[in-house]
């Protein structure tokens, strides 16, 4: 991965860079020890490390503007860290950058039920969000399944699903307003508490932006009423087509359920044999469908997705019948990474998006690809919105597979974009996904795109060589590298 | 017919873009983004402005502006792919609204932000003209059920423009999820055809909902309604939309509950769920139901705003916190004489007054909040040439406002100052 250049006349200059820095913000909230900083040299995306050129964590808004308006004035870059939990590198260093950390902005600001929002800071974690308003039955719908420790600021620069996306949108969906400092140190409010404006939604942009237009400060985000109840069907299938077609059906027939996932065959066995989930070993296709809200809405709708899925030729139905089996049915699914890396030394997860009725096709294509490359594959989608993660298996101690797996994941979502579909679904480009933005844009639509980065951001200072492609690419193609079933963070839920 | 109300949808077209010259003024109407990008490379060479129109029902949303030369948007139409089962409508921007809806009603979906239709509030559109799901987009503009489903802004997935400098670009994608590059989606929604001319769009739809019925529910104030709207909200029973009507506006509405007041919450969904929840609703708030039928009917007039189109008054759009508007619409003079209805839990505020002093009070009113924005949707007189139309952007976000434009359009060629000034 070619990083930018980095410039030896900031580098040359980091004792005077941290000395001024400490009179910007509280001496202690700036670290600059090789020992301390390599606890933000990575992000998830751990097969790319860099140290920084300082960390700097303010503690205050007026901290983070008066550190960006030096370094803007001083042509110092910055990279902006949440929790650095991103799988595509969008964390990740340069060695002449200063890391900001958002993780001191860690408070809740303000909980408003009347408005059903709650307004907190950037380093505060998802879950916590839900947490603060669970005990009146409100929840924050958006629920990456990193959640425990993602940062809702990081939800926002990498616009954050979850599997429940379906139903309840995307962070862009579920944000009304936000805190912005630009690269200038300019303090901007965007959106609020009020839902229309007539200005450009330039809070529809920052969102996704992986960091590259201006630093979050606070959010404003919209809470739910906790549906009354919820309750999973799952259903197995000995074609993998035909779960597909179920899934269509259920649509089809005007059911938007809050969680429909898909397995395959490689991938139920192996959280079987870690989970105990009780999953039909012998299905080659396994879906787990999600309803929720009232009860009798439930009930009634659970009994027409289960005739849909049996028309449609499942070989298997159950219906939970208590929030632990509920819990059972997604315990499978929600172990089913550190299950792949159990049964192979390494995997690559992928990250691709494809219109849903595509999915035999593509089936088709990752068998061949898997008997051409001579590597295993194993599927996890969530089905309903078309989002794979294809699972690569290979061995790097076997000379030459890392490179095949790699190969592997390109012409995956390479198939992705010919199929009509994208890059990335919901992991980001980052650094991992940056050399082929080509094959789904071409060089006009970048262009723009950098453009509208240029409006923001007119010195490149802020998160350089992330999502834009540079002038010489390097081959390596995007995946996340996991070795040995060790993923990044250990003890995040991936799925 | 001067060529500025021309504005239409053309019936016949061939390879190259009709061009229509009356006076100085050329009407370009194209029917494919290369057309669009020759006009402007034309326009631009002469150092000139165009105005960007599809079916033309909302050129009075917005600044005064005048314009050199038109681009009639309106021929690139129809609806190029609808796979209902994937949730995805991909279309040509000017498609007309009614052929939107009806490929919708066929497969039982929606667009769920329940768009107007505002041509009776905005008039001065030819008869029978339906508005194009482009202007919608490029208007933002949402119904009643933007309060729990979201904007125009929230479903559109991607598209395919030209920019001001007449350059074909595409963002976004045809599949729901997608984070790859920023998304520009967003900023076309209620760019007021500032940034890019749109041709291909991808839409997401929804499943519509089997039947809906409403409850009434009365309160001795503004602000009770409003709280009452909250405790709604704050339970299990899943309301959709929710307006509060005054007394005089729900009695010619045929919706009166007796009280200074009434609160219209809508459910919607499957029959089991909708009558359950009213039930449990009901015996929450000892409200009265109102049948679908009704239901349908009433809401459909709140969502184009037509309890204050009869009457030749101008029309503020504000909205605001929900827990803010009792505060708003108390500050206002009642020497106003308003006439008022309330969408999205009180977030959402239609106010009509024949007064000039209306649009200065709103702007003052709305700058003691912590957020919220006012908005003249329809100018009856000469208001447009006495307020800014839209809220005003403060210094920094007008910087930012001016180099984004210029990052799509340097020159101000596409609806140059329709917005905002300089914009």
């Amino acid at each position: 991965m070619l990083m930018p250049e980095p410039d030896q006349g900031v580098i040359d200059r980091r004792d005077e860079i941290c000395r001024t820095l400490r009179q910007l913000v509280p001496a202690d909230c700036v670290i600059d020890s090789r020992e301390s900083m390599r606890a933000y040299d990575a992000d998830g995306l751990s097969a790319y490390r860099q140290l920084p050129l300082a960390v700097v964590l303010p503690e205050t808004v007026e901290q983070i503007a008066a550190v960006m308006k030096w370094c803007h004035q001083q042509g110092i870059k910055i990279v902006p860290r949440g929790a650095g939990t991103s799988l595509s590198g969008g964390a990740l260093p340069l060695a002449d950058a200063v890391l900001l950390g958002l993780g001191k902005f860690n408070r809740i600001l303000e909980i408003d039920y009347d408005n059903r929002c709650v307004v907190a800071q950037p380093g505060v974690t998802n879950l916590a969000i839900t947490k603060a308003v669970e005990a009146d039955g409100f929840y924050y719908a958006p629920d990456p399944s990193s959640q425990i420790a993602c940062s809702v600021g990081g939800n926002v620069a990498e616009n954050s699903g979850g599997v429940h996306c379906l139903k309840y949108g995307l962070t862009t969906n579920n944000l009304l307003g936000i805190e912005l400092v630009t690269i200038e140190g300019e303090i901007l409010r965007l959106g609020g508490k009020h839902l229309d404006a007539g200005d450009y939604d330039l809070m529809g942009v920052m969102t996704g932006s992986e960091g590259l237009l201006g630093v979050v400060s606070e959010v404003t985000l919209r809470i739910l009423q906790k549906p009354a109840t919820a309750r999973a069907l799952l259903v197995g299938f000995e074609d993998t087509g035909d779960a597909g077609t179920a899934v269509g059906d259920i649509i089809a027939a005007g059911i938007i359920p809050a969680g429909m996932e898909m397995m395959d065959g490689l991938a139920i066995q192996a959280a079987e044999d870690f989970a105990n989930a009780g999953y039909p070993r012998e299905a080659s296709a396994l879906l787990i469908i999600e309803l929720d809200g009232p009860e009798v809405e439930v009930d009634a709708l659970i009994e027409r997705v289960e005739a849909i899925v049996r028309k449609a030729g499942a070989s298997s139905v159950r219906v939970s019948q208590s929030e632990e089996e509920r819990n059972l049915f997604w315990a499978g699914r929600k172990s089913a990474f550190p299950a792949v890396g159990r049964i192979s030394p390494d995997y690559l997860c992928m990250d691709g998006t494809i219109p849903r009725r595509r999915l035999p096709d593509m089936m088709r294509r990752m068998a061949s690809l898997s008997q051409q490359y001579g590597l295993r594959v194993a599927n996890v989608f969530h089905a309903g919105d078309g989002n794979l993660h294809p699972l690569i298996l290979f061995d790097a101690n076997q000379p030459g597979e890392l490179e095949r797996a790699e190969e592997f994941g390109a012409d995956i979502l390479r198939s992705c974009v010919e199929m009509g579909g994208v890059l990335t679904g919901e992991h980001g480009v980052g650094v991992e996904k940056r050399d082929l933005m080509t094959i789904q844009f071409t060089e006009d639509d970048l262009k723009q795109q950098q453009r509208l980065k240029c409006a923001f951001d007119p010195g490149h200072l802020l998160n350089p060589g992330k999502m834009f492609p540079q002038l010489h690419r390097c081959a390596e193609l995007g995946r996340l590298h996991v070795h040995k079933g060790k993923l990044p963070h250990p003890d995040l839920p991936r799925f | 017919m001067s060529i500025r109300e021309s504005c239409r949808i053309p019936t016949c077209r061939g390879s190259r873009a009709v061009v229509v010259r009356a006076g100085d003024m050329t009407e370009y109407q194209i029917d494919n983004l290369g057309q669009a990008a020759e006009a402007i490379r034309q326009v631009t060479a002469d150092g000139q402005r165009l105005e960007l129109c599809g079916a033309g029902t909302k050129r009075h949303l917005g600044r005064i502006a005048s314009y050199d030369h038109l681009l009639d948007a309106g021929g690139m139409s129809g609806i190029i792919d609808y796979q209902p089962e994937e949730l995805v409508l991909t279309l040509r921007a000017g498609t007309p609204m009614n052929v939107v809806e009806d490929a919708l009603a066929g497969a039982r979906q929606m667009l769920a932000f329940e768009p107007p239709s505002m041509t009776r509030i905005l008039g001065e559109a030819q008869a029978g003209v339906r508005g194009t799901i482009g202007g919608l987009i490029a208007t933002n503009i949402s119904g009643p059920r933007r309060l729990t489903a979201g904007a125009a802004r929230d479903y559109l997935l991607g598209f395919e423009a030209v920019s001001g400098r007449a350059e074909p670009f595409k963002a976004g994608g045809k599949v729901m999820k997608n984070v790859t590059g920023y998304d520009l989606s967003k900023l076309m929604c209620g760019s007021f055809g500032t940034l890019g001319v749109m041709d291909e769009i991808t839409i997401k739809t929804l499943p519509a909902p089997e039947t809906s019925c409403s409850l009434l529910v009365g309160a001795d104030d503004f602000a009770g309604a409003v709280a009452l709207i909250a405790r709604v909200f704050a339970s299990p029973h899943e309301p959709g939309a929710s307006a509060i009507l005054p007394a005089a506006i729900a009695a010619e509405e045929g919706v009166d509950s007796g009280s200074p007041f009434t609160a219209v919450i809508r459910l919607e969904g499957i029959e089991a769920s909708v009558r359950d929840r009213l039930g449990h609703l009901q015996e929450m708030t000892g409200g009265d139901a109102l049948a679908e039928a009704a239901s349908v009917s009433l809401w459909q007039r709140i969502r184009d705003v037509q309890p204050l189109a009869e009457k030749p008054l101008d029309i503020w759009k504000v909205s605001c916190a929900p827990a803010d508007a009792a505060k708003l619409l108390d500050s206002l003079d009642p020497r106003l004489n308003i006439r008022m209805i309330a969408d999205w839990a009180g977030g959402l505020l239609w106010i009509a007054s024949s007064k000039a002093q209306l649009g200065p009070a709103l702007r003052k009113a709305v700058q003691e909040l912590d957020s919220g924005f006012a908005m003249l949707f329809r100018d009856v007189g000469v208001t447009r040439e006495k307020i800014e139309p839209l809220q005003p952007l403060s210094g920094g976000m007008y910087e930012l406002h001016k180099r984004v434009k210029a990052s799509f359009d340097p020159l101000g060629v596409l609806n140059y100052e329709r917005m905002h000034q300089g914009i």
